[in-house]
């Protein structure tokens, strides 16, 4: 049995930043990078139907991204992951979820898997496409935000719960293989030691062009792209206190300033 | 001594006078059988050590052979925050001592010179020996009713065994035995010490008829007042030669059956304890133990881990109670007390590792089964050092408790809260979930600039620190420090972004590959930075650039910012011109004072202030931690637990007239403010930094960023 997890590193942003030049991202210095949270749970799902089935079962850890991206293949495989794939091309610079979608979907034809897990979303960015677009490429069944998963080795459907709005919870079956997008809380991510994270070079991580994919900057070119990123400017709102004179009278001077 | 009826010579006493050869006989075969017995434990128990790693931790050997024997013949451990009982105790240790050295030399002269014709047991060394054996018999049995009363009535409960880790029910929490053993030991001791007198004055009162005998019985004084005793209670010359003959066999099969008893019970200490101090590691509170974190695995999860010196340590417990009373989480009411630990391994060790065949398959030592220590008890502890610091016998528990928190943590097994912390220590080095760029942020509240010391050269390098960087308190008292060193014209900077917490946290807390990973990087740009000294206001900052650091190549000079200041009012550099008039005590943050020897520089800053300093009851190695060490400060403490900081903030209230509360770190800070309002007493006194009282004493304003506010006003 083998599952595949598609994992991403994200940007965590520091509460004071700069833009870059371009206008469209911000400056690289101002981020701290590390896997994404949802990827948390979804490694650490297949982690477990992994350790419930026995040795025969692989996992194996799929991220797009340049050599920087590493770092999180380690921090899976320092879990328990098998095996790591990274896929990097200059012109996956831009890529959307659709793009990403077409690279992964190319990784699942090469690795044939019995499962495919997403995070639910990237904490980054939360388009929350790339799963969905992935098996709708793939024409697989699919199933997002799954906050609880009954799948066992060679079994031909999983049992699956997911949230819905106001409250509700839907428990589906669905027809395997699949891709899942995985929702937090699913279960209780393991820490991975830097111990682990460091021994975890010795585990294989293969690095794909979009060669290696029979895929070319065109197949890849996003269909959308980001045209300006800005802090949009903020409302105002004070605080008033004192007493109810005190405050009535602020109240007044701020209409004042405020009519001109 | 030359009466008539007989010479020197026979001025002795003759060992088994009047016996017949088959009771002779038996009595040694009893006596071979004993030491047999005696030997056969001792290597049992050997083998049981060594079959944990080997430590290598009684080398260099005579060295450590010497300093272990100062401190058993000064019972200078036993002593301290004991002295009574340390006191009694040296009186059983020295009465045992000579009675069994009386009793070699006995057998010196019986067994080994006799044969070869020479005899020195008699005359005035005869009438020396008995006087020097009476009154280490009376120390002994004097001792022994002591330590009968001090279990007894004075019913410490730091000796009722009542285990915090553990339920009622459990089946390891009865710890009768313990109790039962402790018992027999003082009888079976006392009794052969009573017999003894007993012994000696049935053969006065037996051999009243021999002049040699009678001419100089009041060299045993004890013996012969019994003697009178028993002649004034009608015993005669032969009913005294049936008793002696009944007491002899009694009082040499419990002494015999004592021997061969020594290396299965508690007597054991008598060697163990001995071979526990002479390993005893001086570094061992300040400086976790080595490991290499590419190896295969780490920390102790196996009772196999245990090195041969932490298994000696578990059997030279001698469950005295010191760890388990100096202990802030048992205090606290969580479920560890360092004496149960050592005990359970102790349990765990006898019943796997004592047979001649090892147990299939490893034995785990972390886990909820029988003598198993739960992983909760090891999250409970505070690293603050208190048990080990006070261990009479050289226990180290604390490197023992991070060793199985590497294997936990190895295996993701902890509070899930702790995980946030530490994926945050990975990413970005602070242990508050902050980007790196914010670390220096609190600088610019200053009116002045804080040299950047990756970029010029200085004097001293400002290790801030983690709470000191980030913790809002904390961050003015960061200020205020940064503002007394700028006012004494100190060449001073930091690292600004790329500084990250030192580690002692981290290590404690069992993330071994971490904590290298940053200290590898710490070292690495302390050495490409120009300075002469660090000084940081973090005394776990302190303690692991101190001590941990020269192990990662290392090396520097650091002072904790409390001599500094010290130093620097002595020189004049830092003036104090206002006077303060606060009632104060002083809150010794455990890695500054118990671990670092560090308490008398604070203590000369306060009296340099001209503040009234009353102690707290527990001060200097003895302070009782504020529970934020070993990474405790990451996690919370449940509702229904007392917090060691309250228990504190209680023992500070305890104070009349009580100003202000004195602390020196940046966590004591923030626990110690919290057990001040959690115990209702913050319109008593408050809380302050050393360092906030000598800004306040050299007239700098509370608040460095009024001051700023203040001067750009009028612009």
């Amino acid at each position: 049995m083998k599952i595949l997890v598609m994992v991403k590193q994200v940007a965590f942003l520091d509460d004071e930043f700069e833009m870059r030049d371009n206008d469209r991202d911000v400056e690289e210095d101002f981020f701290e990078k590390d896997l994404n949270e949802f990827d948390h749970f979804s490694v650490e799902e297949a982690l477990l139907i992994k350790e419930a089935a026995g040795d025969d079962a692989e996992v194996v850890a799929v991220t797009v991204g340049d050599d920087d991206a590493d770092d999180v293949l380690r921090t899976a495989l320092a879990k328990g992951a098998d095996r790591g794939i990274r896929v990097w091309d200059d012109a996956l610079e831009d890529a959307d979820g659709i793009s990403i979608a077409k690279v992964l979907a190319k990784v699942v034809e090469r690795e044939q898997p019995d499962m495919v897990f997403t995070g639910a979303q990237s904490a980054d960015f939360g388009s929350a496409v790339t799963g969905m677009a992935l098996a709708g490429i793939l024409g697989w069944p699919h199933a997002a935000v799954i906050c609880h998963l009954e799948y066992g080795r060679g079994a031909k459907t999983a049992t699956l719960r997911r949230e819905l709005e106001g409250g509700l919870e839907e428990i589906m079956t669905i027809r395997c293989p699949a891709v899942l997008s995985i929702q937090l809380g699913i279960n209780e991510p393991r820490y991975a030691s830097l111990r682990g994270i460091k021994q975890a070079k010795q585990k294989h991580v293969d690095e794909l062009s979009l060669d290696d994919l029979d895929l070319d900057a065109g197949a890849v070119a996003p269909a959308s792209r980001v045209r300006r990123m800005y802090t949009p400017e903020k409302g105002q709102a004070e605080l008033i206190t004192g007493s109810p004179a005190e405050q009535a009278a602020r109240l007044a001077e701020i209409i004042k300033e405020l009519r001109g | 001594m030359n009466s008539a009826d007989y010479t020197s010579q026979d001025v002795t006493r003759v060992l088994f006078q009047d016996f017949p050869t088959w009771m002779i006989l038996s009595f040694y075969a009893v006596a071979i059988t004993a030491i047999a017995i005696f030997l056969y434990g001792v290597w049992a128990q050997i083998r049981k050590y060594r079959r944990g790693v080997r430590s290598g931790a009684w080398a260099p050997f005579w060295p450590r052979f010497r300093d272990m024997v100062g401190t058993v013949l000064s019972h200078r451990t036993i002593r301290r925050r004991a002295p009574r009982a340390g006191r009694i105790h040296s009186w059983i240790f020295y009465g045992f001592l000579v009675l069994f050295i009386g009793t070699s030399l006995i057998t010196l002269d019986y067994d080994i010179l006799g044969p070869m014709g020479i005899r020195l047991w008699y005359g005035w060394y005869y009438l020396a020996f008995g006087f020097v054996m009476d009154i280490a018999g009376v120390a002994l049995v004097a001792g022994l009713l002591y330590m009968m009363y001090r279990r007894k009535w004075l019913a410490l409960p730091k000796l009722d065994y009542t285990r915090p880790d553990r339920n009622p029910g459990d089946p390891d929490y009865d710890r009768s035995d313990y109790r039962r053993e402790d018992w027999a030991f003082l009888w079976l001791l006392i009794a052969i010490g009573i017999t003894g007198f007993l012994l000696e004055a049935a053969r006065v009162v037996w051999l009243q008829g021999q002049p040699a005998v009678w001419d100089f019985r009041w060299h045993a004084p004890v013996g012969t007042s019994v003697a009178y005793l028993m002649m004034g209670l009608g015993l005669g010359s032969e009913g005294a030669g049936s008793l002696r003959i009944g007491l002899w066999w009694f009082h040499g099969i419990l002494a015999l059956s004592f021997i061969a008893l020594i290396p299965y019970t508690k007597v054991k200490h008598i060697f163990t304890a001995a071979g526990s101090l002479m390993a005893r590691d001086p570094d061992g509170k300040r400086r976790m133990p080595a490991a290499d974190v590419d190896a295969e695995k780490i920390g102790f999860a196996n009772l196999t881990d245990f090195t041969d010196k932490y298994l000696l340590n578990a059997d030279a417990c001698t469950k005295c109670g010191r760890c388990h009373e100096a202990c802030p989480a048992n205090a606290s009411g969580y479920p560890l007390s360092p004496r149960d630990l050592v005990l359970s391994l102790r349990e765990l060790a006898n019943d796997n590792l004592s047979r001649s065949a090892m147990p299939e398959g490893p034995i785990r030592v972390i886990g909820d089964g029988v003598n198993m220590i739960r992983p909760e008890t090891l999250w409970s502890c505070r690293t603050c050092a208190a048990c080990t610091e006070i261990c009479p016998v050289g226990v180290e528990h604390l490197p023992m408790i991070v060793q199985m928190r590497r294997a936990l943590v190895e295996e993701g097994n902890f509070d899930p809260m702790l995980q946030p912390t530490l994926k945050s220590l990975q990413k970005s080095g602070n242990s508050l979930g902050e980007t790196k760029r914010k670390r220096p942020r609190w600088t610019r509240s200053l009116d002045f600039q804080i040299k950047d010391a990756r970029k010029e050269p200085v004097d001293v390098l400002w290790y801030v620190g983690d709470y000191a960087s980030f913790d809002p308190r904390s961050q003015k008292v960061t200020m205020t420090f940064a503002r007394i060193l700028h006012a004494a014209g100190i060449n001073f900077g930091i690292l600004y972004e790329d500084e990250q917490t030192a580690g002692n946290d981290v290590r404690r807390v069992g993330e071994e590959g971490l904590f290298q990973s940053l200290a590898e990087a710490n070292i690495e740009l302390l050495e490409s930075c120009d300075f002469k000294t660090i000084v940081t206001t973090d005394p776990h900052t302190y303690n692991t650039i101190r001590n941990e650091y020269p192990e990662f190549g290392g090396k520097y000079v650091i002072e904790h910012a409390s001599s500094m200041l010290e130093r620097l009012i002595r020189e004049g550099r830092v003036p104090t011109p206002v006077n303060l008039d606060y009632r104060v005590t002083y809150h010794d943050p455990c890695h500054l004072g118990r671990i670092n020897k560090g308490s008398e520089p604070p203590r000369q800053v306060i009296d340099q202030l001209g503040l009234d300093l009353i102690e707290l009851p527990r001060n200097r190695d003895n302070s009782f931690c504020c529970g934020a060490g070993g990474g405790r400060i990451w996690l919370a403490d449940s509702p229904e637990m007392k917090k060691p900081a309250e228990l504190r903030a209680a023992e500070a209230a305890g104070i009349a007239g009580l100003d202000v509360l004195i602390v020196n770190c940046p966590k004591c800070l923030n626990m110690l403010e919290d057990g001040v309002k959690g115990t209702g007493n913050e319109g008593s006194f408050r809380v302050m930094e050393l360092t906030e009282l000598v800004a306040e004493a050299m007239g700098l304003s509370a608040d460095p960023a009024s001051d700023r506010e203040a001067e750009k006003e009028p612009a």
